[in-house]
């Protein structure tokens, strides 16, 4: 996952602690090594090899390819995960090197959940497009982490996969108190929340970026574009009924630049936008 | 920055239902390698005490219970339970009240045993020197009083276990049994039943059936029904069995109600007699001249029609309402209504639950409330006030914490009260009592649900 996991819990028997957190690590594990891009072996790897060969895929990856083309058609083809192709032209570093017109043209030919062909079970990913399940990997990772330990352990659970969290109920001393990270500063907390029950995803950040000429390119890349989105805040962060509502919503937001306030709050939820 | 709307808007609704979609499909490893699957629950642990009271120093009982529940994943679930009764307390013996005192014989005496063959002589109510093999302990009732055993007692051990997976494309079995124990009587029931789902799930059809092997040790001997009682005329042990079968169909009727019928039909053979019932006879003036054993047919066949409905009037509200009609061939036909509503009390995790539940019935065509010495003896006859013509009410509520993830407490009240129809007698000596004077009991429950 990249990034500082952990299970919180209220109980004085550490060898349940030990236990549970040890099952929330696996079910992380589990969940990369079977989507992460990066894994040669994993499903989405063998996916991305497939030549535009149709593969039959499992039910858990089906629903994640199902939920990814709900999330599509949602957002009016905003969020894709055919997205990954563009990053061959975009580097956020930090560097101030802009991509051509002609470049980032090229690789739109190369993105579009519309050229999948999704059939569940069997999905084809033509030649030259890849997919990635990244975007939504770690909420749903949080969310699966969460109901393997709450089955087994009776009182208030917290997951934090990174700053994505979810949590199935309040400890008995109130709410669970989260610090967000603030852009630009050094990991202080600056943003504490209250969490209950649900989940909170942010999406946004400091480090990856392209400035030029003072305008800075965040990170988020609108497909149907080819350019990241203008305007979008720095970080969302959504609290919604489970880690990956959350997160989509986040994502979805920053896609929606200088928008992302006026739609979240269409959308009903609690969220913290830092522009 | 910080807002909060109260409606989430149409693109979040589309979300949420993906994000459930998502969230509620199995995880499978990709290969053996990987960490298993997991969709197994913890053991669901239940248990419950429950304190029931009859009026008059009548029945008293507390019942600890013990429920156990384990899902092994892909619908495969085995439920399991203990329960422990205590009862102590008079149970009706089916004389009617009279305005002098009444000495009846307890049936639940110690038995002695025959040793060197000399009869154990004691005196009946009227005075006969009787010889036996039980001792009988003598109880008298006052004036005006209904008559009932006060030195009634009796433990029940039940144990009872029962296992369901689906086979097929959408098909559910389920098999169980249980056993019962009483000093009097022991009781075992094997049941089966399959279902199959139609219709995307939206329709559930079911049968089942189940038998019933009861054998009854009367305490002292089953009684030689019609005949004398104070002869103490008594004969050995008695079972009997119950065949029967339920026929239901499940059905969505939209998305906030679910609707269920239900069609039973069991039917019963053996001694269906009360063993500690008796009928008081009486003359044209409504002066005793005896009591007479009770006498049930040896058949009786049921059957009943079930219509119960769950709707969800909001997120947080459920509304539970049933009507059952009964028929039987020894003429009890019953009608029940029962509701049910549940919401919460301010805070989501408590929730009050109000209970109403309406029935009648009519008497059993051999129901006497007391016997005219004048007529033929009948053939069958029983004064047992469950088989009297009465309405009954029902009032109660629960209370329910939910507590951490899936455990909660609970605490339930409910008083019941029954009103026989036939109260009072015309006789001159009977004017002015009332005769059966129906039920009223209390019942207060205290359940706890844990998962380990």
């Amino acid at each position: 996952m990249a990034s500082p996991c952990e299970v919180l819990l209220e109980t004085t028997d550490a060898g349940l602690a030990a236990r549970l957190g040890a099952r929330a690590a696996a079910e992380a594990h589990r969940i990369e090594a079977k989507f992460s891009r990066y894994r040669p072996d994993s499903v989405v790897s063998r996916l991305n090899r497939s030549n535009g060969d149709p593969v039959e895929v499992d039910a858990e990856t089906a629903a994640l390819i199902d939920f990814a083309a709900r999330c599509h058609s949602l957002s009016d083809g905003a969020f894709d995960i055919t997205s990954g192709v563009l990053r061959a032209a975009w580097r956020f570093d930090g560097s101030n090197r802009l991509p051509t017109t002609a470049e980032v043209d090229a690789l739109r030919a190369r993105v579009g959940f519309t050229r999948l062909g999704w059939s569940a079970p069997r999905l084809t990913v033509p030649a030259g497009m890849e997919i990635d399940l990244g975007g939504i990997g770690k909420e749903y990772a949080v969310d699966r982490a969460l109901g393997l330990v709450a089955h087994r352990f009776p009182g208030a659970v917290l997951v934090n996969f990174g700053g994505d969290l979810a949590a199935n109920g309040a400890p008995a001393t109130g709410p669970w108190v989260i610090g967000v990270e603030r852009p630009g500063t050094d990991r202080a907390a600056r943003l504490l929340l209250d969490l209950s029950r649900g989940g909170l995803a942010t999406s946004g950040d400091t480090h990856r970026f392209i400035e030029v000429g003072g305008v800075r390119y965040g990170h988020i890349l609108d497909v149907r574009s080819g350019w990241p989105v203008r305007d979008a805040p720095r970080s969302v962060t959504v609290a919604a009924s489970s880690c990956i509502e959350a997160g989509m919503l986040a994502t979805l937001a920053m896609l929606r630049g200088p928008g992302a306030e006026a739609f979240l709050e269409e959308q009903g939820v609690e969220f913290w936008c830092l522009r | 920055m910080q807002l909060k709307k109260p409606t989430p808007g149409a693109l979040r609704l589309g979300l949420m239902a993906a994000s459930c979609s998502l969230l509620s499909t199995p995880a499978f490893a990709q290969s053996a390698g990987d960490v298993p699957a997991e969709d197994e629950t913890p053991w669901q642990f239940d248990t419950g005490l429950l304190y029931y009271k009859e009026n008059d120093g009548r029945v008293t009982t507390t019942e600890p219970v013990i429920g156990l529940r384990k899902d092994f994943g892909d619908e495969q679930v085995l439920n399991m339970g203990l329960g422990f009764d205590s009862l102590s307390g008079g149970s009706p013996n089916g004389a009617i009240p009279l305005k002098k005192a009444q000495t009846f014989a307890s049936p639940s005496g110690t038995i002695l045993s025959n040793v060197g063959g000399t009869p154990v002589t004691y005196t009946t109510p009227s005075g006969q020197t009787v010889a036996q093999l039980s001792k009988i302990t003598l109880y008298t009732i006052e004036p005006g009083q209904l008559p009932a055993d006060p030195g009634f007692h009796d433990t029940r051990i039940a144990l009872n276990a029962d296992w369901s997976e689906p086979f097929g494309d959408a098909n559910h079995y389920t098999i169980g049994g249980s056993l019962s124990h009483e000093l009097d009587f022991v009781s075992a029931v094997m049941n089966g039943a399959v279902s199959r789902d139609f219709n995307e799930k939206n329709t559930t059809v079911g049968l089942g059936l189940n038998v019933e092997l009861d054998s009854v040790k009367p305490i002292g001997g089953a009684p030689v029904p019609r005949t004398d009682y104070r002869m103490l005329d008594k004969l050995g042990n008695h079972s009997k069995d119950v065949l029967g079968g339920l026929l239901s169909v499940t059905q969505v009727m939209s998305r906030t109600w679910i609707a269920q019928f239900n069609y039973s039909y069991d039917t019963s053979h053996g001694y269906l007699t009360d063993p500690y019932k008796i009928l008081s006879v009486v003359d044209a003036a409504g002066s005793l001249t005896d009591y007479r054993f009770e006498s049930r047919p040896d058949k009786r066949t049921r059957q009943a029609l079930y219509w119960g409905n769950k709707v969800a009037l909001s997120d947080s509200m459920v509304l539970d309402v049933s009507f059952r009609h009964g028929t039987d061939d020894w003429s009890v036909h019953s009608n029940t209504v029962d509701g049910r509503l549940r919401f919460p009390l301010g805070n989501p995790d408590i929730y009050l639950e109000p209970h109403l539940r309406w029935y009648h019935q009519t008497a059993a065509s051999f129901y006497h409330l007391y016997l005219d010495a004048a007529d033929t003896l009948p053939e069958y006859m029983s004064a047992d006030p469950r088989l009297a013509e009465f309405s009954a009410i029902t009032v109660g509520a629960k209370l329910g914490f939910m507590l951490e993830d899936k455990a909660e407490i609970n605490f339930r009240i409910e008083v019941y009260k029954q009103d026989p129809t036939q109260t009072s007698s015309s006789l001159p000596l009977l004017s002015g009592l009332d005769l059966n004077p129906g039920l009223r009991t209390v019942i207060f429950q205290v359940g706890w649900r844990h998962g380990f």
